[in-house]
């Protein structure tokens, strides 16, 4: 009832004033809105939203502590190449069609959402050559004394895909929206309640977000440099979670999603348009980067259908890292007559730690010499010779490419029989059953591998084969997905094949801290409880100084090693592709931290090539009269280790 | 000594008359029965090995260490390489190996090429091998054991479950006939492919879960067929006559109206056959049917279809499935024909 009065006085207000130019939207009303009015979001409902608003209290500018060193960008290249031209529309697929478009809630963690993060800018990135941070939304930052807080200016350019300006009251409204039982995500409601104590707004233009705990700068960076949040366009209602499905969320970066694409797509698309007024666009910053208008997004479930679409030239690019893709597939006419150009670069950075986790509550494998054991059993590099076509390299140690995190003093231990027999017969296991695996008082040195990509099985098999030399006996259990996760994640695995993906630094606490240890959803997976190793860990979260990390990172690493509850596998240092001769690539196509090379938007390092029209042109009418170019394989040694 | 009633010899020479589906029958079973000695044909143990003075026989039993014949190592003695050496060294010693010397698991690595490697007659790998190297022929024929006494221990539970309670639905009709027709109805609802891949998806199936899984979702079928051919019996006068005579429900269940409705169960166990083949085979290529490393024809024909740049691996499991399936189709035609019942009856 209140509601409806409330309703028709707005429309008399805005009726009564519709001579001026007061803006006016039917069935739309700032005050009160809902949710539900997030769909179909225009700039007259942004505008008429902002306008609605009180802003948040500003502390004011003498507010600021007055020994603030501001600093910027440091002056390392940027990578856009002077060459490139805009144009082009880019063709590139996914796996599975989204469930939702929002970025946060129920189903929102599938593999699109990657293109809608990569749209939404922070205030500063990391330069993926120098790891320093660059200004995205913040033109300058400083970092207070006690390393826990860190203060920026903002570009008072910058504004929202509707039009709106992004101020100061955005970036506190983040924490507001991030924290809320609305959303109903619990890992970001955590995360900005653990990470980020509160975010000040001392202007509109000036803010500080201030973190719990004291780091060093650069981690400050990644722990600190959030993404603003429209304040104007979020209504965290009950129904948010629904309505919220299919709305367009404004947002800061380069490229948006194109409405009309999700109507007419059906399913089977999905587009982003470069932004005609991009408030970045004149920045030299950007220069030669997000090159293409539009970006066609297809879903293509089948990765062999998919390679099918690219050979006809319905995708423009495709990764080819798998040795069978790429020695097999990626042959035949449109290599050798140049119309598909192949390309390795290397990179320099953080693997992901693929191999064997062995968890210690089950029985024998909290004993060492049994995992020494199955560490010397396992053939590595027979599965890197026959089944990887020796293009993959051997992993280390969990924590690889790390930088000056790494210990690269630690070496993988190698296959060896007799080392690993010795160890068996040390813990126990002296005899061989019947089917000539070692048994200790009628129990059988057998493990359970759980591993979820069916792909990997040659890779088991082979591992399967020679542990049997060794007494070893492997089951292979692929299960999908999700139940291998739920598997290894609430500790009812054996042994687990699967890889944790990277984070900027070392985490140890995560992974091997007893508070993590015996109890489900935590991701320390080996049951790790060593009390020598819990006060290293304290002390490496607690230290501010980057030296002092260093130093404990590497005592860590070999204290893990020690332990051989990870049996490190193989790491992938090079990205592998294939693009037709149109589009065209940077001098320095990579980066050192290995993304962005066809990836058309990622902040920190996409975005770089483009499309050459005149080649698109070329390359067609060679292809239907079988006119051959040279054939082009370029390899970028560049950031080789 | 059996005697077979006339009827029953005369439909078995009819069938013998049939001699596309008669020797598809004899090949079939053949095959299902030289699939159980499998190891002697095709296996990486030697079949026999004259080592100093002595015999060994090491296809079945436990595993015999290398160094029991002078090798270096403790592990499962590598018997091809033994071969070689026996005939290097030119002693007494020799080894026999199987037609096809590999197992279905052994990796064979071939130095500067990469698996799958094509068929070659030299190396003994008459099908080539598969993307882990593993023999395809080998993968083959263990395959098809697999599959076809998984397709056989499925008939049989069907079958028992099937004529059981089809026959006691027929029999009784009534009530019981009522209750279970709905319960039979609303299971056969139950979408059974999705629940094997929930189930799949959680715990790896072994051959027995496998079986009991596509047991409980899979026995209507002949359930309603025996009831039907019950029904039509039990209404005919000699079934009658027997219950004047005071004959027990069992003896006129298994006596009389068993017999009489033999043309319906023989009728289907071929395509039963051929179902349970396809069942596993269309599992195991979706990823739900038995764990990895299992040779199967489903991997196999999964395989194959990856890797067309490697024709050899589809084309064999290919040609293995139309092959069996035809012949199975042979014999269901051939059983069809011989026990029609327009041709010969039994209604005494």
């Amino acid at each position: 009832m209140n509601k409806f009065v409330c309703w028709s006085l707005v429309c008399v207000a805005l009726f009564g004033c519709s001579d001026g130019k007061e803006v006016t939207v039917t069935g739309f009303d700032p005050l009160n809105m809902t949710s539900a009015d997030q769909v179909n979001w225009t700039p007259e409902k942004a505008q008429l939203r902002k306008q609605a608003l009180t802003p948040y209290p500003a502390l004011g500018l003498d507010a600021l502590p007055t020994d603030l060193q501001w600093t910027t960008h440091s002056g390392a290249p940027y990578l856009g190449s002077p060459e490139a031209t805009k144009g082009g529309t880019f063709y590139t697929n996914t796996t599975v069609y989204p469930l939702t478009l929002r970025t946060v809630g129920p189903d929102s963690n599938n593999s699109f959402r990657g293109y809608l993060l990569a749209n939404q800018w922070s205030l500063t990135t990391l330069h993926p050559n120098t790891e320093q941070p660059m200004p995205q939304i913040a033109t300058e930052w400083a970092v207070s004394d006690d390393q826990t807080t860190l203060f920026f200016k903002l570009n008072p350019e910058v504004t929202w895909s509707d039009g709106i300006p992004v101020t100061a009251d955005d970036f506190v409204y983040t924490l507001e929206f991030m924290r809320s039982p609305a959303i109903l995500a619990p890992w970001y409601n955590n995360y900005f309640t653990e990470q980020i104590l509160e975010v000040k707004k001392y202007d509109d233009h000036t803010i500080a977000v201030v973190g719990h705990v004291p780091k060093p700068e650069i981690d400050l960076h990644t722990s600190l440099s959030i993404a603003p949040k429209p304040r104007h366009f979020h209504v965290l209602d009950e129904g948010w979670v629904q309505n919220t499905n299919w709305a367009i969320e404004p947002n800061t970066g380069p490229y948006q999603i194109d409405q009309k694409s999700i109507v007419d797509g059906k399913g089977d698309y999905l587009s982003f348009t470069r932004k005609t007024d991009w408030w970045g666009a004149n920045d030299p910053k950007h220069q030669g980067r997000f090159n293409v208008d539009r970006i066609r997004v297809k879903v293509m479930r089948d990765p062999n259908l998919a390679f099918r679409a690219f050979l006809k030239g319905d995708l423009d690019t495709y990764p080819l890292v798998l040795p069978s893709f790429w020695h097999e597939k990626a042959t035949g006419e449109e290599f050798d007559l140049g119309y598909i150009e192949k390309l390795v670069v290397y990179n320099d950075t953080q693997q992901p730690s693929t191999g064997m986790w062995m968890n210690q509550a089950f029985a024998p494998l909290g004993e060492r010499p049994v995992r020494l054991g199955i560490q010397h059993a396992l053939n590595y590099q027979k599965m890197i010779e026959t089944v990887l076509r020796n293009d993959y390299e051997r992993l280390p140690q969990h924590y690889t490419g790390y930088g000056d995190y790494s210990n690269t003093a630690i070496e993988p231990r190698p296959f060896d029989l007799d080392q690993a027999v010795a160890y068996f017969n040390e813990a126990g296991f002296k005899e061989r059953g019947p089917d000539g695996i070692f048994m200790r008082d009628g129990q059988r040195l057998a493990f359970n591998v759980t591993y979820s990509q069916a792909v990997h099985t040659p890779r088991l098999v082979v591992l399967k084969e020679e542990a049997k030399k060794a007494g070893l006996e492997l089951n292979l259990q692929l299960l999908d997905g999700q139940n291998a996760f739920k598997n290894v994640i609430e500790k009812n695995h054996q042994l687990a094949w699967m890889g944790w993906s990277t984070g900027f630094r070392p985490a140890y606490w995560e992974h091997y801290h007893s508070a993590n240890a015996d109890q489900p959803q935590t991701n320390n997976i080996t049951n790790m409880k060593n009390p020598q190793l819990d006060s290293k860990i304290e002390a490496y979260r607690a230290a501010t100084s980057a030296e002092t990390r260093i130093a404990l990172s590497h005592e860590i690493q070999t204290m893990l090693h020690e332990e051989a509850v990870f049996a490190p596998a193989y790491m992938v240092p090079y990205f592998r592709g294939a693009h037709w001769r149109w589009i065209r690539l940077p001098e320095t196509p990579g980066s050192k931290d290995g993304g962005g090379i066809y990836d058309p938007f990622s902040a920190s390092s996409g975005g770089l090539f483009w499309i050459d029209t005149e080649r698109q042109q070329e390359t067609r009418e060679a292809r239907s009269d079988k006119r051959a170019f040279d054939p082009v394989l370029t390899i970028d040694e560049r950031f080789k280790r | 000594m059996m005697r077979l009633d006339p009827i029953t010899a005369e439909r078995l020479r009819r069938f013998r008359g049939i001699s596309r589906g008669w020797w598809s029958a004899v090949i079939l079973v053949a095959l299902i029965l030289l699939s159980l000695v499998a190891e002697l044909f095709v296996n990486s143990r030697a079949l026999v090995v004259h080592y100093e003075g002595e015999y060994y026989f090491p296809t079945y039993g436990a595993v015999i260490p290398g160094d029991t014949f002078g090798e270096a190592y403790q592990y499962e003695t590598n018997y091809k390489l033994l071969a070689k050496r026996f005939a290097a060294e030119n002693s007494d010693n020799w080894v026999v190996m199987p037609l096809i010397p590999f197992d279905p698991f052994e990796i064979n690595v071939y130095d500067g090429e990469f698996a799958p490697h094509p068929p070659s007659i030299e190396r003994g790998h008459y099908l080539g091998t598969d993307v882990a190297g593993r023999d395809v022929a080998a993968r083959l024929i263990y395959g098809f054991r697999i599959a076809i006494w998984f397709s056989l221990a499925l008939l049989v539970s069907t079958y028992v479950i099937g004529i059981v309670l089809g026959c006691l639905m027929g029999y009784r009709g009534g009530w019981f006939d009522l209750v279970i027709q709905r319960l039979i109805e609303i299971w056969s609802n139950v979408p059974f492919l999705y629940i094997i891949m929930i189930v799949a998806s959680i715990v790896t199936p072994d051959f027995g879960m496998l079986v009991f899984l596509m047991v409980l979702f899979g026995w209507m079928g002949m359930t309603w067929y025996m009831r039907t051919a019950t029904y039509k019996e039990v209404s005919r006068d000699y079934v009658m006559a027997a219950k004047a005579l005071g004959a027990s429900d069992w003896r006129i269940i298994t006596q009389h109206i068993l017999p009489n409705t033999i043309s319906v169960i023989v009728t289907f166990i071929p395509f039963a056959v051929a179902g349970g083949i396809t069942a596993l085979t269309a599992l195991d290529y979706l990823g739900f049917g038995l764990p990895p490393p299992t040779p199967s024809w489903g991997e196999l024909l999964k395989q194959g279809t990856d890797r067309l740049d490697a024709p050899w691996v589809v084309t064999s499991v290919v040609s293995g499935l139309v092959l069996i399936l035809v012949m199975v189709t042979f014999v269901g035609e051939a059983i069809r024909e011989a026990f029609d019942p327009r041709r010969l009856t039994r209604y005494e």
